[in-house]
């Protein structure tokens, strides 16, 4: 607490100091929230700027808040975003002024609005680097698996950010593991992110508004994870009028209610889906396949209301949950939920402050039935968490950001109960629990014409607390000592001090060069025994045995727009290494295990690369390709002799190009194609009898790599009307055979051949949806 | 008892109803696989019962190779020591087997392998755990819907009550080995989940199943043995286990040689075990 107490008296001498510089002239600010005016969303990122010779300008937060510091004067003020027509007002600026704006959909075209054509460079200015906002009309258009639009799908088409495999929503950053990766939803971060054993995420596209991915220079207020953060924001709901909207896949439906409390006041959204292939088995004359549950579902909630100017309340929700039950044998039930309750509050014109409260659940059951006997097994996280984050718009040149950040985190790793009198052996291996907390800041500034520096830093602390039990263990692996702790006594704190500094140095309008050096540290760790994101996956924290993952990533770019910004191009240098990452021991145990500690095993991984960009946003045919060539290794003392080994993550080549070609008319098409390195895999060198049974030799980890990967994804959407769509797509188009698994059996036709057999899961996949918009 | 089963993967075809048609199309393709230099590989049993002890020395053979190509070690040096000092050397009787019928073992004693071949040494030791006998076993026929017809065989036995006790159970089919049933699931059990209760473990064996053969036929002979094996060797087997499972499952972590106990970095094992059989014809 005395570091965080430090920290909050640098923030405040930082704007004192800031303060007195610019008392001297006479200074007025400018602020406001910036919506759409055809459904009331306040907008996200939007730029509003002075015109002329020195051009002032400042971009909206998450919440649509401006705010704009002048010298006392007559303007031409700007309002822009991609999407929307530019609006030009001419202010004079003689007092403090709170000016809201409604920007217009660029499809409605009103008459009175000025359509100016220009193009931000917000690119190029902006001190943010690794980062990428994907745009959603661009996630609706771009064809997928299935015909269902996905969030986690297509960010795998941005540079830095690669598939961990094939149709798994599961994501690897800059040569990070699926683990690294912060993933937050309204402000509540999501532990697991799949549905239907990784092939879908949780997220239903019809209720984003905004998605941000960020693989570098991340800023200080993200933390908790190494390597990237993927921020989501739901929709607010319309506050004009009621509508509806949704979708009929083949995988699932969809269904979106939305409307004002209040007009222009208050609203809500309401949006879920759900599965229906178990509809079909319940019409089985089986008597067990049509007791089969096969489902998933989610629900997103969210209503807002506006109190006087200066407060705004979020209330919003999620709630998900899969299922998969074949009776008298099994069951799996997994799912997310999550709770956040927002207050923005506008303290000033210049400060602008947003208060949460929120809760994240992760729930995993397991039962299993032999004869009468059922066993179940539970696992999951629970958080409740507390965040107050601050923006200060001191004045065209400085912005200061600072917040805490609390998260009381409940671990279950696992609780096996039963229905018969086996009481003995009900099991349950102790909850853990753990406070995280973290302060942080950071200072956006123009140094001098043409450089920009935003530094920061965030520092974080972790306890875990009792009631809980330490262990202590050998090198086997064995217990040799033990410690209980009593409820709310305190078993072992770690801090972690984490700088944060990126900088811009404009070469001209067009282009610049940004460095960036973040250090990222993370308390838990999910353990699996797979590959693949699986609902049994279990997050642990750091204690006495498992020691804080921590990350320091220097980045280097340049990024220089062509054609009065129509063209984006960016070429970004990272080298990122990881410390105490985690891996298993030879046949670990990760189930019921109240030593699942001493199961694991620590190293280090080093990862670098360079991404190449060029993107074109606006015009009948947009799209984006990139390149990224990278490497990604580890490092432990107990694994492959101790010898560095490329990391499953490790894709020496990435190419990702999306095409988009939306002419005037009724039709619009889309084109995705993908290539990259296969993964590296362990195969054997040889082989030999055990108890008269052939047995693969292994002589190193990853040595292999498996046949590259490559795809081509087309999707076609005719507009029947502004109400309804038909959007028909193609999954691997060519039909390339890529292979998701290589195994090694007997030649069924010749018993002393070993033969390599490869399996593909999705070789081209037709698939049909309609949508509709009341 | 079976409470961490892992994902069914072939029923995710229910989740994703429009997959079934194509899912999981399969080719053979041509790997090229390094040729790793031959590797040691000692594999040792002592029982408690009236068998030869016997350790067997080979060396790894080449992945691909069409003829199975694993060449025996011989003019090996093999001592096996009990923790009294008692001392055998055992002889060679075939390229690569080195037996002694004299060496019998005792519950609760602590042995230790000492090999020397090619200048090398390469030691092991492993501890005779206190017998555990089956209680009874039992078969009930099945006809499963997918048209499977056979037995489920129940093995019955009563852990004793301290925790730590790990089995191994190997089903014969007329003396047969086991690779007879169930093709390669090797059935491992640890007293973790169920300390000191009594014990049902079921095996199937079937005499149709699916399009294959049969493995098994109304009169046969099955014989069961109920290993009582210590964890080192259970580690073992667990391990090894882990390596076959992840030939078949895509999504396993990376396989690796299993944990062994011997020194040096030889492959295999050497394991004291103690175990009871019983028998059933199959009706």
């Amino acid at each position: 607490m005395n570091s965080i107490g430090r920290i909050g008296i640098l923030v405040m001498l930082i704007i004192a100091v800031r303060q007195d510089s610019d008392a001297a002239a006479n200074m007025y600010t400018l602020s406001g929230i910036i919506k759409s005016s055809e459904n009331g969303e306040a907008l996200i990122g939007a730029t509003v700027s002075t015109r002329g010779d020195r051009i002032i300008g400042a971009t909206t937060n998450a919440y649509g808040f401006y705010s704009l510091t002048l010298v006392e004067g007559t303007y031409v003020v700007q309002m822009q975003l991609i999407g929307y027509a530019t609006r030009m007002d001419t202010v004079v600026v003689d007092r403090n002024q709170v000016i809201n704006i409604n920007l217009v959909p660029e499809l409605i075209k009103e008459h009175e609005v000025v359509i100016t054509g220009e193009r931000t460079n917000a690119n190029v200015t902006s001190t943010e680097m690794s980062a990428n906002k994907l745009q959603i009309k661009d996630l609706k258009s771009i064809p997928v698996l299935g015909g269902e639009n996905d969030i986690l799908k297509t960010i795998q088409l941005l540079p830095g950010i690669k598939s961990a495999g094939e149709g798994n929503t599961g994501y690897y950053a800059r040569g990070g593991r699926t683990d690294q990766n912060l993933i937050i939803l309204d402000e509540a971060p999501v532990y697991n992110s799949s549905h239907a054993l990784g092939f879908l995420s949780i997220f239903n596209s019809d209720a984003i508004k905004d998605v941000t991915v960020i693989t570098g220079g991340i800023p200080a207020e993200y933390g908790g994870r190494l390597s990237s953060v993927l921020d989501i924001k739901t929709d607010d709901g319309n506050m004009k009028a009621f509508g509806a909207k949704g979708g009929i896949g083949l995988i699932d439906s969809r269904l979106t209610l939305q409307g004002p409390i209040v007009k222009d006041k208050g609203s809500f959204i309401l949006s879920g889906r759900r599965t229906y292939a178990d509809i079909f088995l319940h019409l089985s004359s089986d008597t067990t396949i049509n007791k089969v549950r096969v489902y998933f579902y989610d629900l997103n909630a969210k209503g807002n209301y506006t109190l006087g100017d200066k407060d705004r309340i979020f209330i919003s929700g999620y709630f998900g949950r899969d299922n998969f039950n074949y009776p008298s044998l099994f069951g799996f039930n997994w799912g997310n939920a999550t709770a956040t309750l927002r207050w923005n509050h506008i303290y000033g014109d210049k400060f602008f402050g947003n208060t949460s409260l929120i809760y994240s659940d992760y729930e995993y059951t397991n039962t299993a039935t032999t004869g009468t006997t059922e066993f179940t097994i539970n696992s999951g996280i629970r958080d409740v968490n507390g965040k107050l984050d601050f923006q200060y718009f001191l004045n065209s040149n400085n912005t200061i950001i600072f917040g805490l950040n609390t998260i009381y985190h409940t671990f279950i790793p696992g609780t096996l109960t039963s229905n018969t009198a086996l009481s003995g052996n009900a099991q349950s291996v102790e909850h853990k629990f753990a406070v995280e907390n973290a302060a942080y800041f950071s200072h956006e500034m123009a140094i001098v014409k043409g450089v920009k520096l935003n530094y920061g830093l965030r520092f974080a602390t972790f306890t875990q607390l009792g009631p809980g039990t330490a262990f202590t263990y050998d090198a086997s692996g064995d217990v040799i000592d033990s410690t209980v702790y009593g409820s709310g006594k305190k078993i072992i704190t770690f801090t972690s001090l984490e700088p944060r500094i990126s900088a811009n140095f404009a070469v001209d309008d067009q282009s610049a060069v940004k460095a960036s050096y973040t250090r990222t540290g993370q308390f838990l760790h999910l353990l699996s025994n797979s590959i693949t994101t699986n609902p049994s996956d279990l997050w642990v924290p750091s204690t006495n045995n498992v020691k804080p993952q921590l990350a320091d990533q220097i980045a280097l770019g340049y990024f220089r727009n062509y054609d009065n910004n129509e063209y984006e191009t960016s070429i970004e240098v990272y080298y990122k290494n990881m410390q105490n990452i985690i891996d298993y021991r030879n046949g670990a145990d990760l189930q019921l295990n109240p030593n699942v500690e001493s199961q694991l095993s620590y190293g280090r991984g080093w990862a670098y690369g360079a991404e190449f960009l060029v993107k074109r946003r606006i015009g009948a045919i947009s799209g984006w390709l990139t390149y990224t060539w990278s490497h990604s290794k580890e490092q432990f003392a107990k694994i492959n002799a101790g010898n560095a080994f490329p990391g499953r993550q490790d894709r020496t080549h990435d190419i990702s190009l999306v095409i988009i070609y939306e002419p005037a008319g009724r039709w619009k098409y889309a084109a995705t194609w993908v290539y990259y390195t296969g993964n590296a895999v362990t195969f054997p060198s040889g082989n030999y009898f055990v108890d008269g049974r052939l047995i693969p030799y292994y002589t190193e980890r990853n040595g292999y790599r498996m046949p590259a990967y490559h795809r081509l994804d087309l999707a076609l959407t005719y507009t029947f009307s502004e109400r309804a769509n038909l959007n028909v797509s193609l999954y691997n188009a060519y039909d390339r055979w890529n292979p998701y698994s290589i195994s090694f059996q007997r030649d069924p036709n010749d018993l002393t051949k070993t033969q390599a057999v490869q399996t593909t899961i999705f070789p081209i996949i037709p698939s049909v949806t309609y949508n509709f918009n009341f | 008892m079976k409470t961490t089963s892992s994902f069914p993967w072939a029923l995710l075809l229910f989740v994703l109803p429009l997959l079934t048609a194509f899912i999981a199309c399969q080719k053979i393709v041509s790997i090229d696989l390094n040729e790793a230099a031959p590797h040691i590989v000692i594999e040792g049993n002592i029982t408690d019962q009236h068998d030869t002890t016997t350790v067997l020395i080979s060396k790894t053979g080449t992945y691909f190779s069409s003829v199975i190509n694993v060449p025996p070690v011989s003019h090996a040096i093999v001592t096996i020591t009990d923790d009294l000092g008692k001392r055998d050397t055992l002889y060679e009787t075939l390229n690569g087997t080195y037996e002694s019928t004299t060496l019998k073992g005792l519950e609760g004693r602590r042995y230790s392998l000492k090999v020397v071949s090619e200048g090398n040494v390469y030691t092991a030791e492993s501890s005779m755990p206190q017998k555990v006998t089956i209680d009874s076993l039992y078969t009930i026929p099945v006809r499963e819907r997918d048209g499977d017809v056979g037995y489920d065989i129940y093995v019955m036995f009563k852990d004793p009550p301290e925790r730590g006790n790990y089995y191994r159970i190997r089903p014969r089919v007329n003396s047969l080995p086991p690779d007879s049933i169930n093709g390669a699931r090797t059935f491992l059990y640890s007293d973790k989940l169920a300390n000191g209760e009594e014990i049902t473990e079921r095996i199937g064996v079937r005499i149709r199943n699916g399009s294959q053969r049969a493995v098994v036929h109304v009169g046969d002979t099955i014989t069961v043995d109920l290993l009582s094996i210590d964890q080192p060797t259970y580690e073992y087997y667990k391990t090894l286990a882990t390596i076959r499972s992840s030939d078949q499952s895509a999504t396993a972590l990376s396989p690796a040689n299993p944990n062994t106990n011997l020194s040096n970095g030889s492959l295999g094992y050497f394991s004291a075990y103690t175990y009871d059989s019983k028998q059933i014809i199959l009706r």
